[in-house]
């Protein structure tokens, strides 16, 4: 167990190594911007992997709180002239508030029909953002959003942004990963393998679920921070049932249970679209044939599917 | 039968007139009996006689629709299966199921977390005091997989084990919350007479250990040879209750069993 | 009074497309515990497709209608096919997934065949709205409501008199138990998938001339037919008819009552109640459900 932590840890150095370096180097303003947003979507991914890969809970409705993470930052700082750091509380405490409610009533169902309570949960949101114009403004969206700043550092640059979230991933890797190694993530994993005998062994599984479905939604709502103040305009366009979607997929084909393939699926999905531009009109179609594929001939992930081919090659 | 031999050894368990009736089907009629403290009671009957109904009653997967279930003292018919726990009654099942993703030894550092504290923030800050938690965590798991011969195997994948070390291994980790009763479902089923000869052995080993076995079983001769006390059942009924020679010696087993003569 | 009257009539117009789109979830569903969130795309296709065929080609509305119910479960034969049959571990996850990744495919084909334009379509017969007690009902409206009923007897007659029928509910039951007794499982997997496409297609031919078509429109439709179909109780075919009109009339009385904005909020407040009350839906249906 030593050397796993040994190991973990060196990795995460290697990571906070390869950031600075690239903040250094990358010049190209586009470039950096496309790593903020891979960072950002990490950060997305990463929570929703907690619930999904180690709880094994699934959620369709999960860009409700990333949206609400954005909004409440929002409306704090630009209404209410709030320090957009105490927005950040705000928008967490907010997120983690709601689903704690919703999540109490909605964790007692299993396996699909928790999929459609999430998915019914996000729509609802959805339709707020949109309609309830004089908080949110409506389906115009947000603007001026402010910048952030902290003390003499100014966030207004795209580096210094790619730096703050990135630290904010890693930092939230970190987190992730001791929870993981601790009796609460043995307790998650196995609810994951088997509900019924972590019951039986004393395990409070309906009291798990709830945590980590609002640490899941704690972390979506600082990805929806740092996305309302990088690019100060916001809209419920980006808070959809397809938002949801892609979060899922993320986790899904960077590979579920893995820190790892959380930044790895994000970092595919974020690229895909990117690399789609060139398709134009193909872009749909070739991102759904993409989701599809994947998923018939890697269901564990490209992260273990690839792993695993490595492995078989090798004998 | 042997009344004030058992007023002499308290009684953990108490069943008193529980019945549970299931769509038309009675799986427990107005069973009563009392399993002293350090006994093992061996519960046998035919198929279908409702003796894992009788389990599920006892660890709270069900109700009973009428009768008292006393633990130490305390009813606890309805109560939750995890405050069952945490009261010291745990239990193994049938089919073994394990949590086939985690190794040997987290299996049964999962079996300790009723009793240990340590929280998201303890976790995510290491804490002191997680820390120490954790250590203990996995020195009691190792002692546990010591104790039932599974040391060597501790970081292998529980999926790999062979079935026979599986069931071992459930135990291991129903020890692992330190229970005053521990209930097994046919823990030698699929056992081939050697493993069986181990699982006898440590039977003995756990009750040394004070605490209470309750078993289901097929296997007669392990279930003669070991219980101090043998509660027999048909068909949602209690048929007999007492020493395995009482038990052996009754008409209405022999009958059960063998069918009328 | 005249209000509520059209009111209601709105609400049953709309919810007996609900009520067919609810209907192929359901079937579905029950056939294979699969949630196809692709479905909305076909009633996308459904739609579409007759735009060409009736207002492009100007084929007759019958062959029109009738080519196009088949040329979307040729569609659905393929994606039973390709998507389903091919894939290695079916997990719940996984299974969504690919319907999701399908329904974004196929709405991509739709925008690339039709591009992003919406489309409109006559009414198969008669313009003129009909006044009943002073509010008024288009003659389409009772076009959809004819089908819808044809359709859910034949269903009906379909799952408890015909061989097949009787075979797929076996499947639906258990699997294995149907193959061992002969069922040939696959085919009639096979037959499920197309024959809920199909009616997917049905719902689109139907609504294509009282709605704006365009590739973008199964989205939200096949989202709320779900939620019809779990209203009503997931894998029954009158729960899924009840759930469509109900969804249908609760949004017209919910827009006309209290505010247009709400509309679409509406099918997943009743999809949240339903879950938590009583996830069996109105009929109660238990997971696998008789058809």
């Amino acid at each position: 167990m030593l050397l796993r932590w040994g190991k973990n840890n060196i990795a995460f150095m290697v990571l906070f190594f390869v950031v600075v370096a690239i903040g250094i180097w990358i010049e190209n303003q586009y470039y950096l911007q496309v790593l903020t947003f891979i960072g950002i979507n990490s950060l997305l991914a990463l929570g929703l992997n907690m619930l999904m890969g180690y709880a094994g809970q699934i959620s369709l409705g999960h860009a409700a709180f990333y949206g609400l993470g954005a909004y409440t930052s929002a409306i704090l700082s630009v209404h209410y002239n709030v320090n957009p750091w105490l927005a950040l509380i705000g928008a967490v405490l907010t997120a983690s508030l709601i689903a704690f409610i919703i999540g109490i009533p909605t964790l007692k169902l299993s396996g699909y029909y928790l999929g459609m309570g999430t998915l019914g949960f996000g729509m609802v949101v959805h339709v707020l953002f949109r309609e309830w114009s004089t908080l949110t403004g409506g389906a115009s969206g947000f603007v001026g959003i402010p910048p952030l700043e902290l003390g003499p550092i100014s966030f207004l640059s795209v580096r210094n942004y790619f730096y703050l979230v990135w630290l904010i991933m890693l930092a939230n890797m970190v987190i992730c990963r001791r929870l993981i190694d601790s009796r609460i993530g043995r307790a998650l994993r196995s609810i994951h393998d088997s509900e019924h005998a972590a019951e039986a062994v004393g395990v409070d599984t309906a009291n798990l679920k709830l945590m980590i479905f609002v640490f899941s939604a704690a972390m979506s709502a600082v990805a929806g921070f740092l996305y309302a103040h990088f690019v100060s305009f916001i809209s419920p366009g980006s808070f959809t049932f397809l938002a949801s979607v892609r979060m899922v997929t993320m986790v899904v084909i960077g590979g579920m249970a893995s820190i790892w393939g959380a930044l790895l699926g994000a970092s595919l999905l974020t690229l895909l679209p990117e690399w789609l531009h060139a398709f134009a009109d193909y872009e749909m179609v070739v991102y759904g044939a993409v989701l599809m594929i994947v998923m018939i001939l890697l269901p564990q992930g490209l992260t273990r599917g690839l792993t695993e081919i490595y492995e078989r090659s090798r004998k | 039968m042997n009344g004030r031999e058992n007023n002499l050894k308290s009684s953990l368990l108490k069943i008193e007139s529980v019945s549970k009736t299931f769509g038309g089907v009675q799986a427990a009629q107005d069973i009563s009996f009392k399993v002293s403290e350090g006994d093992i009671v061996g519960l046998i009957g035919p198929n279908g006689a409702g003796k894992t109904t009788l389990f599920n009653l006892i660890t709270g997967v069900y109700t009973p629709d009428s009768g008292k279930i006393i633990f130490e003292q305390t009813e606890v018919q309805g109560r939750e299966v995890l405050t069952l726990v945490k009261m010291g009654i745990a239990r193994t099942f049938q089919n073994v199921e394990l949590f086939e993703n985690m190794t040997v030894v987290e299996n049964v550092m999962v079996g300790q977390h009723v009793r240990t504290t340590c929280g998201f923030w303890g976790a995510v800050l290491r804490l002191p005091g997680a820390l120490k938690e954790e250590k203990k965590i996995r020195k009691n798991a190792l002692d546990l997989l010591e104790f039932v011969g599974l040391e060597s195997v501790a970081d292998r994948r529980s999926s790999e084990l062979p079935f026979g070390w599986q069931r071992l291994l459930e135990i291991a980790r129903a020890m692992a919350s330190k229970p005053k009763m521990l209930l097994l479902d046919e823990p030698a089923a699929g056992l081939n007479a050697v493993e069986t000869g181990t699982l006898a052995e440590l039977l003995n080993k756990i009750r040394s250990q004070g605490i209470t076995l309750l078993l289901v079983e097929h296997d007669m001769n392990l279930t003669m040879e070991i219980s101090d006390r043998i509660v027999v059942l048909d068909q949602g009924r209690l048929l007999a209750h007492g020493t395995p020679r009482e038990v052996q010696q009754d008409e209405a087993v022999m009958a059960a069993y063998l069918g009328k003569a | 009074m005249q209000e509520l009257l059209q009111y209601l009539f709105s609400g049953i117009t709309n919810g007996a497309i609900y009520a067919v789109i609810a209907v192929g979830f359901s079937m579905l569903y029950s056939s294979t515990e699969l949630i196809n969130f692709a479905h909305g795309e076909f009633v996308m296709l459904g739609a579409l497709t007759l735009v060409t065929l009736w207002g492009g080609l100007h084929l007759p509305l019958a062959l029109a209608f009738i080519l196009t119910v088949g040329i979307v479960s040729g569609a659905g034969f393929i994606f039973e096919r390709f998507a389903v049959r091919t894939v290695k571990k079916p997990d719940h996850i996984v299974l969504v997934i690919i319907t999701v990744g399908a329904s974004i495919f196929l709405r991509g084909i739709g925008m690339l065949i039709w591009g992003k334009d919406a489309y409109s379509v006559p009414a198969f017969s008669g313009h003129q709205p009909l006044d009943i007690c002073g509010a008024t009902l288009l003659p389409q409206s009772i076009w959809i409501m004819a089908i819808v009923g044809i359709m859910v007897f034949g269903l009906y007659y379909f799952f408890s008199r015909t061989l097949t029928g009787k075979a797929m509910r076996a499947c639906a039951i258990s699997k294995r138990a149907a193959w061992i007794t002969g069922i040939p499982t696959g085919k009639m997997v096979l037959l499920a998938f197309m024959m809920s496409t199909g009616m997917g297609g049905v719902a689109g031919a139907m609504i294509a001339p009282i709605t704006m078509s365009s590739y973008d429109m199964g989205t939200i439709l096949g989202l709320k037919g779900f939620c019809a179909a779990m209203l009503g109780g997931i894998g029954s075919l009158w729960g899924a008819v009840i759930g469509g009109f109900l969804l249908g009339i609760a949004e017209a009385m919910g827009v006309g009552l209290i505010s247009s904005s709400l509309k679409d909020a509406i099918a997943f407040v009743l999809l949240l109640a339903i879950l938590y009350v009583r996830p069996g839906g109105i009929v109660n249906a238990r997971d696998v459900q008789r058809f």
